[in-house]
């Protein structure tokens, strides 16, 4: 008798643990978290994301969430992680960062993410400049993620490098210099040729960053809108590819290592003088600085011209996958952290920009005062900058095409191992090997 | 518990009684426990061993995408590509090289150590300790130290030799020079623990051949020569054997020593599973990466059938066998790398 009730007790416990476990995945019925009702949300950002007195500041805000942040060091680093956690089908953190560059790949799997128009992203879709969100949203209309930052281009140059070459220092004579509102990277070689002769230095510190520029600059990059690949007989592009060549020939290129620069060395030691910005970069270069011991007096500035126009280098996304536990509960920590406010608040601790237009707003009406660069009041700058950008289809190789492709090419340019042509000709190879004939 | 002598008397039947619960438990029991004992083994094998290897076959089969999952079945199409890819051809000759730069004078780097710390020195297990050390830090860690040294522009050693007025070496745009430093880090780690092992061979030399031999009038090189070395010819085939299933399976330093590109901007020294790694999680290509797989597991097993029929040669050669403490040495340091 008593081993029959016991079986019952089993039988009862199981079907009761079975329908917890169904309700506890379907995001409808989820419990919001409280004291009693604990909940641990993991998130992984990548680069300088600026997000640590954020996580604390939810915390205490809402109690019973407690946020396990994972930071990888670099964009390609996080691509690796989500997309091997993809393709488990496990892994993946509740709230995850995505950069624009693999959006593309993204996208092609974008079931994989919750639609955040189950979680109120209607209600806060005017929030964002309009192309950062439709960025974010699937060919089905599914919104797949936030918008954080997003990436106007700027530039940073050193400000005594250029005084030592006998060239104008402040940040108006310098933007003057360029073409103010008509700079071109025609001029922009031109000048860095002056540089060189002046100084024989080097301009820029490798080819590939100018190259980003250059090609997010385009109203159509790696691939046409209608996601077609649009490199091979592109005349615009290969004019650029030449353009570039012909500076780094020209020794206009300090041929340093990306992402590595000599762990900062690079740019406190005078090893070139200006540097390609999106708004994150300034980030990067603060923690350049940093790691080698340099700070305000090394030297670097940031002026409201870009050659070739406005310009838009990444930005990254915050999105929920579909294999989260507490779907609701992050979607909520991803709108608030992506919310103006915090936006404001992840702009200072992480010299980005926004992509919320009153987060953007605040920014240039505070116009905080950029110690690391000389004072410049960068957010003013940067809402300058991100004026007639124009959002660029991203397609599902893209990444692999800035890196894989161009970026050996790029490097035979930088190392002097190949002209324009063969370097042309090697990308061309590399992208029928690696992304056609994949 | 009752036992069947307690048992009443059983009915007498004419035909063969029919075995109890008990008896045939009992005759399973023999029968059938010891596969059920070193069962742990084979199901664990089964599961972390021989069903990837069965499905990374399948994989390699079919166009599949990382993300997007299982696509047409090619058949061997994968497997056609990819031998005719200059990428693979490219990233198997620098595994090759940069193994054959790290075996050789490890191999020969482990012997000398060996023979120092044969010798009677003082604080034995200091010595033989402090070789081993390298081999506890972790291999990033080790990856991110030498890949600073090795810095074209601001690494250690460059800038050595630029205070001697010597031009800098271009450690990871040129092949031979990142081969070399890759080689140096593989080496750093791996020598000390082939020392160690080598040495428990050669403790395992009957001392009393040196004896006679020193009295025969053979020096200190003769007797390493014509002592040492035959003696320990197993435990050399089995470093042998490991160091080259190791060296073809190099990743984690070629990785780390540009953490930016899959092996260098040209592929200096993108290695095979680099280079799977690369078809995998860059190109996002996961038929051709299970293709690479596979063709480096058959690449593995060529070489060890190789190492087989070469140390099978050196046991026959070998007059007198190998004495039984050799072997126990041996036997030790197997279990140690498994």
């Amino acid at each position: 008798m008593k081993f029959v009730r016991r079986h019952t007790v089993t039988a009862i416990a199981g079907v009761a643990a079975m329908a917890l476990m169904a309700t506890g995945c379907s995001s409808s019925s989820e419990q919001a978290a409280s004291a009693d009702n604990p909940v641990e949300l993991t998130v992984t950002t990548f680069g300088t994301f600026g997000y640590d007195d954020l996580y604390a500041e939810y915390e205490e805000a809402n109690p019973g969430v407690k946020v396990k942040a994972t930071n990888i060091d670099r964009g390609s680093n996080a691509r690796t992680d989500a997309f091997t956690k993809l393709a488990a089908g496990s892994g993946l953190s509740d709230v995850v960062a995505i950069e624009e560059g693999w959006l593309g790949s993204i996208m092609e799997v974008s079931d994989q993410f919750v639609d955040l128009n189950e979680h109120g992203a209607a209600d806060i879709k005017d929030n964002w400049v309009d192309w950062k969100f439709k960025q974010g949203t699937d060919p089905d209309g599914r919104v797949i993620g936030y918008g954080t930052d997003i990436g106007p281009q700027g530039l940073c140059y050193n400000g005594k490098l250029f005084e030592a070459a006998g060239m104008p220092s402040d940040r108006e004579s310098v933007a003057e210099l360029f073409g103010g509102g008509d700079a071109t990277w025609e001029t922009y070689f031109k000048l860095g040729e002056q540089y060189k002769a002046a100084t024989g230095k080097a301009w820029y510190d490798q080819s590939g960053f100018v190259w980003n520029s250059m090609v997010n600059q385009m109203e159509e990059g790696y691939y046409t809108k209608d996601g077609e690949l649009n490199i091979e007989g592109n005349p615009e592009m290969k004019d650029k590819f030449e353009m570039l060549a012909a500076g780094t020939a020209a020794g206009l290129s300090a041929n340093q290592t990306q992402w590595d620069w000599g762990n900062g060395k690079a740019f406190v030691d005078g090893s070139f003088a200006t540097f390609v910005c999106p708004g994150w970069m300034l980030g990067t270069i603060k923690g350049q600085l940093e790691s080698a011991g340099g700070g305000t007096e090394s030297g670097w500035d940031f002026a409201d011209v870009f050659p070739g126009g406005a310009s838009n280098w990444g930005g990254a996304f915050l999105s929920v996958p579909t294999t989260s536990e507490h779907p609701a509960e992050a979607a909520k920590l991803a709108a608030w952290l992506t919310a103006p406010e915090q936006q404001v608040k992840q702009s200072a601790a992480a010299n980005n920009f926004p992509s919320t237009l009153k987060a953007q707003e605040k920014l240039v009406a505070d116009a905080t005062p950029n110690v690391v660069f000389n004072d410049a009041p960068t957010g003013v700058i940067l809402a300058n900058r991100a004026k007639g950008v124009v959002a660029q289809f991203k397609g599902p190789d893209d990444s692999v095409i800035q890196e894989n492709v161009f970026g050996p090419a790029l490097k035979m340019l930088d190392a002097g191992t190949a002209d324009a042509d063969k370097a042309w000709s090697e990308a061309l190879t590399l992208l029928n090997d690696l992304v056609v004939n994949n | 518990m009752t036992t069947t002598l307690n048992r009443p008397a059983k009915p007498v039947a004419a035909i063969k009684p029919k075995p109890t619960f008990k008896q045939r438990l009992n005759v399973f029991d023999v029968k059938a426990s010891p596969y059920l004992y070193i069962a742990p083994f084979f199901i664990l094998f089964a599961l972390v061993g021989l069903f990837p290897l069965v499905y990374t076959f399948v994989v390699s089969l079919f166009d599949w995408h990382l993300l997007k999952g299982q696509g047409d079945f090619v058949g061997l199409q994968n497997f056609t590509e990819v031998l005719q890819d200059r990428f693979f051809w490219n990233s198997l000759f620098n595994t090759v090289s940069i193994f054959l730069l790290s075996a050789i004078p490890q191999l020969a780097v482990a012997l000398f150590l060996a023979a120092v710390l044969d010798q009677n020195l003082r604080a034995k297990t200091f010595w033989r300790m402090s070789v081993l050390l390298p081999y506890i830090v972790t291999p990033v860690a080790v990856a991110m130290i030498f890949t600073n040294m090795f810095g074209e522009q601001y690494g250690l050693i460059n800038n050595v030799l630029g205070n001697f007025g010597l031009d800098p070496v271009m450690w990871k745009s040129e092949t031979l020079p990142s081969h070399i430093a890759i080689a140096t880090m593989v080496n750093w780690r791996w020598t000390g623990y082939n020392a160690l092992i080598l040495l428990a061979a050669m403790q395992a030399v009957p001392r009393d051949l040196y004896e006679s031999a020193a009295l025969d009038g053979a020096g200190a090189l003769r007797r390493f020569f014509s002592i040492t070395l035959p003696s320990i010819r197993p435990t050399m085939v089995f470093v042998v054997i490991t160091s080259t299933i190791g060296g073809l399976q190099i990743f984690t330093e070629p990785r780390l020593f540009d953490p930016a590109t899959a092996g260098g901007s040209q592929r200096q020294f993108q290695t095979t599973v680099l280079y799977l790694w690369e078809m995998a999680f860059q190109r996002q290509n996961f038929g051709k990466a299970s293709t690479i797989a596979w063709l480096l597991f058959l690449i593995i097993v060529l070489f060890g059938v190789i190492n087989y029929l070469i140390s099978r040669r050196i046991a026959t050669a070998d007059a007198a066998k190998p004495s039984r403490s050799t072997r126990r040495a041996r036997k030790r340091a197997e279990r140690t790398t498994r």
